[in-house]
């Protein structure tokens, strides 16, 4: 049987979440707008060094680099093979250093020196994890005159929402998992700002979690 | 053209021409000297880099690993340091972070200890490291600017070690070639961070944790990567001969082309074995001898090293190693040679026997190379070895014994069998007629000696002669007696880094050292040698009488040097005696010697240069009317007040970037 969804509010710009039963899902809300997509990188482009680039023969085939000789690279890069990779070092767009290499990886998947790109990483859905759903009391929240639970919540989910006497705080519920830090460390004593299952503070969940 | 440099000075400026940006340090004996030099540099404005004083060469480290994700970044560590930055450095070689560091091989204690051996290097090859064994400043210095170069090619990218061993390494003054700036500059290009920390464009995590089925195989690309560097290290050597004259590969082979006895080994200490191939070579009844040098370590070039055997038709092998097996079967280098052999010669390769030797800064001489080839000659023989290291001079457990009573019964319970079969033979080990000349200073801690030996060295060096300095470091105190030792190499086409320990001079600092019973200072002396002594009241008679030797021994000379010090105002006799040296050694011509002296001496350079001179001309084998022997000099205030920090003498390298720079 198939759950019912529905659509959280939330004040982000770009995403909106999706809950189906617990499970909450993350997508790029219909009308947000083009502009707004696109960040500082695409301001600053060409005022800076950008940091170098490796690509792939099929990368470098479908987008040709200006100030590189396409055709010599490309069959430079097919008589290694598909291990073949091509560092491109970009000053104000032109390439200032490129070299053809054979990139040393077996198992492509994983990074040299475990790096990993931040922005390649979807964030993790964690939702499932968590047994009680934690959502925050706007009525409660003090905003940013207190943002303790958005200091102490060990997985960055709690965030502020606006600036000054209106603002408040909000749990991303893909981040949250259930660990109860933000309601034991509440200042207004848990009891009308974060709600646990929708409700305020609960004698048995607390004898039960901290044996009071 | 080359100047005089120690080891540690020439890694320095390797560092220095490879635009090292980020140099975190932590100091530690031998390898101090060189961190004590980029700072300086970098203080100076000569060079363009951060230095840090780390609390500790884990922090040390830590921070060139945080470094070598945006700029190029090296350091300098020993022994325990380098241990201690072992849990740092495994993260630069996982992390893929290409960084430098140059180490001082130094035993590691317990018992505390700090000379040389390779037990340091030992202790990190599991660490992913790329290693790189240097013999002399020369080759630490060049190793240090390809070892960027390899480190940094994208099919690598893993930190690198040069390693040089300490004192006889990195202390020894010797002429090096320095390459221009352009020169190395376009053999090294500038360094380009790839995934760069703080770069807002493309933000990355580093040390992130990965679980079993990635960590899996992102090991395996590790190790894929530091294989690679094999490869890369050839074509980096190749391409700097191209550039700069001096070739590299994975190993150097020294001696006969085709050589059924040889002996392998790392770093330094070739240069003894150098001596003893020469010597063996061609010789009547001795079949090829070579001596293989290795020079890349890690990732360990095992076919190449097992063809180049093939090809020499090697029957035996030593493997000398200056570390322990600690419980393996053997030592390192003899185990990877082992190994080599056996995978890719199968039974047609040579049989391979381990040596331990060179440890904690024993020296490992030309006989005990002799030695060692006549084990190897006795091996291809077909005569039983042991399955187990040999130890290189240990008196109650020699390679060969002549007797049963010579070693303790049970000893000869276990290899009396291999011994009785294994003979000395004299053709091997006939000793090494000398052919070098050799200077030694005896002097007292303090009084100057290094600094006068340097300068000779760089006089020579100059004007187109090879020395080479090794100065005796101990835990001595000053005012103990220490010796400096000058190698001259007359040889156009060999090098020869090798002391024979036969002097055509000893010079004394101090007449006190006559009396010492600790040093014989006629012991080494050649027949017919000349002894110079810095005196103000004994006479060459008197000498003659304490040293109980005839003219045909020694030939005496006296030097005035502490009067003509004093006169002038100097607190070193050290310019004095340089000047008596050239007297009694015109090896050097004084008038040549001269020029380098009147651009490079130390403060205050007139005195200095006046007491050279004064110290030529006053130099004596003459009776001469002396003033009666004086008590003690009187004691003044001055002299109490005396602090060595005060008055320490700069060194002459520095004295020479002060002129570079004007």
């Amino acid at each position: 049987m198939k759950e019912e969804e529905r659509a959280l509010t939330s004040p982000n710009r770009h995403k909106e979440y999706i809950v189906t039963g617990r499970l909450v899902e993350m997508r790029a809300r219909a009308d947000a707008g083009e502009s707004e997509k696109t960040g500082r990188a695409e301001e600053n482009k060409g005022k800076r060094l950008s940091p170098p680039e490796i690509l792939t023969i099929d990368e470098v085939a479908c987008q040709p680099i200006e100030g590189i000789d396409a055709k010599k690279t490309l069959s430079a890069m097919a008589d290694i093979g598909p291990q073949a990779r091509l560092f491109v070092y970009l000053a104000e767009g032109q390439p200032m250093r490129h070299e053809i290499f054979e990139d040393p990886r077996v198992c492509l998947d994983i990074h040299r020196g475990a790096v990993i790109e931040n922005r390649k990483e979807k964030p993790k859905d964690v939702s499932g994890w968590r047994t009680h759903d934690f959502s925050i009391d706007v009525k409660g929240c003090l905003g940013d005159e207190c943002g303790r639970c958005a200091i102490v919540c060990p997985e960055n989910a709690i965030h502020l929402m606006g600036k000054g006497k209106g603002s408040f705080h909000e749990i991303d519920p893909l981040a949250c998992k259930g660990c109860f830090i933000c309601w034991v460390e509440c200042v207004r004593t848990a009891a009308d700002c974060i709600l646990v299952d929708g409700k305020t503070f609960d004698p048995g969940m607390r004898a039960k979690h901290f044996g009071e | 053209m080359a100047r005089v440099l120690a080891g540690n000075g020439a890694a320095a400026w390797g560092f220095r021409l490879s635009r090292v940006q980020c140099y975190p340090y932590y100091p530690i004996t031998p390898s101090t000297a060189c961190s004590q030099q980029i700072s300086r540099w970098v203080a100076d404005g000569a060079m363009q880099a951060v230095t840090i004083n780390a609390e500790s060469e884990h922090s040390a480290a830590s921070q060139i690993i945080a470094a070598g994700k945006n700029v190029r970044a090296g350091t300098a560590t020993s022994s325990k340091g380098l241990l201690y930055m072992i849990e740092v450095l495994e993260n630069a070689a996982g992390g893929a972070i290409p960084c430098g560091l140059f180490i001082g091989n130094r035993a590691t204690g317990a018992p505390i200890n700090i000379w040389a051996d390779n037990s340091d290097a030992y202790a990190m090859r599991d660490s992913g490291l790329i290693q790189i064994f240097a013999a002399d400043g020369q080759e630490a210095l060049d190793n240090i600017i390809q070892g960027y170069r390899i480190a940094e090619n994208l099919r690598v990218r893993l930190p690198f070690a040069v390693n040089l061993r300490g004192f006889t390494g990195t202390h020894a003054y010797e002429g090096v070639e320095i390459p221009s700036q352009q020169d190395v500059d376009r053999y090294l290009p500038p360094f380009v961070p790839l995934f760069s920390l703080f770069a807002p464009d493309k933000p990355v995590t580093y040390g992130a944790m990965l679980s079993a089925y990635p960590y899996r195989r992102h090991k395996r690309n590790q190790i894929a990567a530091l294989s690679n560097a094999s490869e890369i290290a050839l074509q980096a050597g190749r391409e700097f001969a191209d550039t700069f004259g001096r070739a590299y590969g994975h190993y150097d082979w020294f001696g006969d082309k085709k050589a059924e006895l040889v002996v392998a080994l790392l770093g330094e200490s070739a240069s003894a074995g150098e001596v003893a191939t020469h010597y063996l070579q061609g010789k009547e009844g001795i079949p090829g001898v070579a001596l293989l040098k290795i020079r890349l370590f890690s990732p360990f070039p095992a076919k190449e090293i097992a063809q180049a055997l093939q090809r020499a038709g090697t029957k035996a092998l030593i493997v000398l190693d200056e570390g322990l097996q600690h419980g393996g079967v053997l030592p390192p280098l003899a185990q990877r040679i082992a190994t080599a052999v056996h995978l890719h010669l199968g039974g047609k390769g040579p049989k391979v026997a381990s040596v331990i030797g060179g440890l904690g800064g024993s020296e490992v001489r030309q006989e005990h190379f002799q030695l060692m080839f006549n084990l190897a000659a006795n091996i291809a023989e077909g005569k039983p070895y042991r399955p187990e290291p040999y130890w290189l001079d240990i008196d109650e457990d020699p390679i060969f014994v002549e007797h049963e009573s010579q070693v303790s019964p049970k000893l000869w319970k276990r290899w009396g069998e291999i011994w009785k079969k294994q003979q000395r033979k004299e053709k091997y080990c006939a000793p090494i007629p000398p052919d070098t000349e050799e200077i030694r200073i005896y002097s007292r801690a303090g009084q100057g000696a290094i600094t006068s030996a340097v300068g000779y060295t760089g006089a020579g060096i100059e004007n187109g002669y090879r020395l080479l300095t090794v100065p005796a470091f101990g835990s001595e105190r000053r005012g103990a007696i220490i010796t400096t030792d000058t190698l001259l190499n007359f040889h156009k086409e060999r090098r020869v880094r090798s002391f024979m320990r036969a002097w055509d001079v000893v010079v004394l600092y101090d007449d006190t050292i006559l009396y010492s019973p600790e040093h014989q200072v006629l012991d080494g002396l050649k027949e017919g040698g000349a002894l110079v002594v810095n005196t103000s009241h004994m006479s060459v008679k008197k000498i003659r009488e304490i040293l109980n030797a005839d003219e045909r021994r020694v030939r005496i000379f006296t030097a005035p040097a502490a009067a003509v010090s004093e006169g002038l105002g100097l607190k070193h006799i050290n310019m004095a005696m340089l000047g008596a040296l050239h007297k009694v050694y015109d090896k050097v011509p004084f008038d040549k010697a001269l020029g380098y002296y009147e651009k490079h001496v130390p403060r205050p350079r007139e005195a200095s240069l006046e007491a050279v001179r004064r110290g030529f001309a006053e130099t004596t084998d003459q009776e001469i009317a002396r003033a009666k022997k004086e008590g003690r000099l009187p004691v003044s205030q001055d002299f109490l007040d005396w602090r060595p920090e005060d008055h320490s003498q700069e060194s002459w390298p520095s004295a020479l970037e002060e002129v570079q720079l004007g």
